[in-house]
C-alpha cells in the first residue's frame, strides 16, 4: 500500500504519534465528559416521558453544569494542542491511499469543525454572547451529536495505531531520525506545558462556581459575590420587562389548573403562610453557581391546601410576557420535596427585583433556568 | 502488510459513528428551519477553516519566530509561556471586549471584572513562572559551564 507522506517543511519532533496518541486520549475523555453532561442537563431541561430527574442531591446539578463547563474550558488547549501535533497531515500527499483512508479523513471535518465549534460557542455562551445567526441551545446540542459521532469514527480509525504508540516499548524509547531538527522542546516538557495551561485555565475560571477560589477568577465571567444581595443575575426584571407588574398592588400567585379549589392570594396573604428556609444553590447552565440562604412558602403545602392529588405536577409560570423560560416544570418529586420553595426572601431580605421579587421558585437540584422568577401562577397537572 | 491499517474496530465505528452523526443532522434540521441549519453548517466547516488557515498559521509564525530569534537554551519557557497567554486570552477575550456587556448592557453581574486589570494579573502569573524557569535554566548552564562541560 502506497503511503502518502507530509511536506517537509514541519521539522519539530514534537510531531510524532505518541503524543498526539497522548493528547487524544485526554481530548476523547474531556469531550466525553462534556457529552455525557451535556446531554444530562439537556434531558433535565426538556424531559421525555421516560425521563424524570430526581429532586435529591440537592446540589447534583450544580456539580455536572460545573463539570461541564469546566471541562470545556479546560478542553480548548489540549484541542489546540493536538490539532497543533497532528497539523502537517492536514497537507499530506498524495490526500488519501484507500477508500478507508478517505472515509477517515473526511470524518475530520465534522470532528475539528465540530469540536471547535463546540469550544467556541460554549465559551461565547458563558458570557451570553451570541454572535451567529442561530439557536445556541438547539445548535450546540445537536453538533454535539455529530462531533462525538465524527469522534467515535476517529477513534476506531486511530485504534490500532494509538494503541501502538500508547503501550510498545519501541515507541517509548524511540529516538528522532538523525535528520529531524530536534525542538527546543521535548515532548514531556511540551505536554505539562499543555496540562499546566489547562489547570491555569481551570484555576482562573472555576471561582464562578467553586465559591472559596472566587478571588481567583480572573478570566471567569461570573463572581458569585457580585450581584444585588450579592450574588448574580441571569435575567434582569428590567431585561423580562417585569418592572411594572412585578411591583404592582395588583400581584397575585393563582393556584389553579387540577385542584379541588382554587387560590388567589396577595403578597401580604402569602407572607402570613407558614414561611420554611431551605439552603439551596443557584446552578446557571452557563457554569456559575452560588449557595444562598432562602425563606418562602413550601409548594408543597399549597398543592395540599388547594387539594391536589399526590402525585400532581406543577408547571409554574412568570410575570414575564414573552422571550424563552417564562414557565417551568415540576415534576411529582420536585414539587413534593420540602425544600421547594417559592420564596419571598433571600439571607433574611425581601428578595431584590432582578432575583424574583415578589415571588421566585427556588427547588433542589434544578438547573438556574427552571427556577422560575416573578411567579404568578401555579398550574397544578 | 502484517498489520492492516484499517482494523476491525474500525470497520465497527464506522457505522455506529456515521449513524450518531446522521441523529445529530436529522435532529439538527427536525428542531431548526433550514435556513438556520445551513447557518450552522457554515459556522462548523468555518470553525474548520478559521484553525487550519488562521489560528494555526499564525501560531506556526510566532513558533518559528521564537525559533529563530531567541538562543536555544531559553526557548522552551518563552514558547511555553507564549501557550499559555494565547490560551488564556481566548479563554477572557469575550469579556475584555465586552461582547457580553454589549448583549445584555442591563446586567452589571456579567463579566463584571476590569478584564484588562485581572487579564494583566493572570498572564503577570504566567511569565512570573516562565521567568522563574528561564533564571533556572540559566543558573544551570552556568554551572554546567564552569565545571567545564561546554
Amino acid at each position: 500500500m502506497a503511503e502518502s507522506t507530509t511536506p517537509s517543511v514541519f521539522t519539530s519532533t514534537l510531531r510524532d504519534e505518541r503524543t498526539a496518541a497522548l493528547l487524544g486520549v485526554a481530548l476523547g475523555v474531556s469531550f466525553t465528559v462534556c457529552f455525557v453532561t451535556g446531554v444530562l442537563s439537556h434531558l433535565i431541561q426538556d424531559p421525555p416521558s421516560w425521563f424524570l430527574w430526581p429532586s435529591r442531591p440537592a446540589g447534583l446539578y450544580r456539580v455536572t453544569q460545573g463539570v461541564h463547563v469546566a471541562t470545556g474550558l479546560a478542553a480548548i488547549p489540549l484541542l489546540l494542542a493536538k490539532l497543533w501535533v497532528v497539523y502537517p497531515k492536514l497537507f499530506a500527499w498524495p490526500p488519501f491511499t484507500s477508500v478507508a483512508h478517505l472515509v477517515e479523513r473526511l470524518a475530520i471535518i465534522p470532528l475539528v469543525g465540530g469540536a471547535v465549534f463546540e469550544l467556541f460557542t460554549g465559551l461565547a455562551d458563558t458570557h451570553l454572547w451570541y454572535p451567529w445567526p442561530f439557536n445556541f441551545r438547539t445548535a450546540h446540542y445537536w453538533v454535539a451529536w455529530i462531533t462525538i459521532g465524527a469522534l467515535v469514527v476517529h477513534i476506531g480509525a486511530k485504534w490500532t495505531i494509538t494503541r501502538a504508540a500508547l503501550f510498545s516499548a519501541r515507541s517509548s524509547t524511540e529516538t528522532p531520525p538523525p535528520t529531524a531538527r530536534t525542538s527546543a522542546f521535548d515532548r514531556r516538557t511540551f505536554l505539562a506545558t499543555v496540562f499546566a495551561t489547562a489547570g491555569a485555565v481551570t484555576v482562573f475560571t472555576v471561582g464562578q462556581t467553586v465559591a472559596p477560589l472566587r478571588k481567583l477568577a480572573l478570566l471567569a465571567p461570573r463572581r458569585p459575590d457580585v450581584g444585588p444581595q450579592g450574588f448574580p443575575v441571569n435575567r434582569t426584571a428590567a431585561g423580562a420587562g417585569v418592572v411594572n407588574t412585578a411591583r404592582s398592588p395588583d400581584y397575585r400567585l393563582t393556584v389553579d389548573g387540577n385542584v379541588r379549589r382554587r387560590l388567589t392570594l396577595t403578597r401580604e396573604e402569602l407572607r402570613t403562610l407558614p414561611q420554611n428556609e431551605a439552603t439551596l444553590p443557584i446552578s446557571c447552565v452557563e457554569g456559575w453557581s452560588t449557595t444562598q440562604r432562602w425563606r418562602g412558602v413550601r409548594v408543597r403545602d399549597l398543592l395540599e391546601r388547594v387539594g391536589a392529588a399526590s402525585d400532581a405536577e406543577v408547571r409554574v409560570h412568570s410575570l414575564q410576557p414573552r422571550r424563552s423560560y417564562r414557565t417551568s416544570d415540576l415534576n411529582r418529586w420536585q414539587a413534593h420535596d420540602p425544600d421547594t420553595l417559592l420564596a419571598l426572601e433571600v439571607n433574611g431580605q425581601t428578595l431584590d427585583i432582578d432575583h424574583g421579587f415578589p415571588l421566585r421558585l427556588i427547588g433542589p437540584n434544578r438547573p438556574g433556568v427552571q427556577q422560575t422568577k416573578w411567579v404568578t401562577r401555579l398550574d397544578v397537572r | 502488510m502484517s498489520t492492516p491499517r484499517y482494523s476491525r474496530v474500525f470497520w465497527v465505528a464506522l457505522p455506529v459513528g456515521a449513524a450518531i452523526i446522521g441523529f445529530g443532522a436529522v435532529g439538527l434540521l427536525q428542531n431548526s428551519s433550514l435556513t438556520a441549519a445551513a447557518d450552522v453548517a457554515r459556522w462548523l466547516v468555518g470553525a474548520d477553516i478559521a484553525h487550519d488557515f488562521v489560528l494555526a498559521p499564525i501560531a506556526a509564525l510566532i513558533g518559528a519566530a521564537v525559533a529563530r530569534l531567541l538562543p536555544r537554551w531559553c526557548q522552551a519557557p518563552v514558547q511555553a509561556g507564549l501557550i499559555a497567554s494565547g490560551v488564556l486570552l481566548i479563554v477572557v477575550f469575550p469579556a475584555l471586549r465586552g461582547y457580553g456587556r454589549d448583549t445584555v448592557p442591563d446586567n452589571l453581574t456579567v463579566d463584571p471584572l476590569d478584564y484588562t486589570t485581572s487579564t494583566l494579573t493572570a498572564l503577570a502569573v504566567v511569565w512570573a513562572v516562565a521567568t522563574a524557569w528561564l533564571v533556572t535554566r540559566m543558573i544551570r548552564r552556568r554551572g554546567a559551564r564552569a565545571a567545564g562541560y561546554f
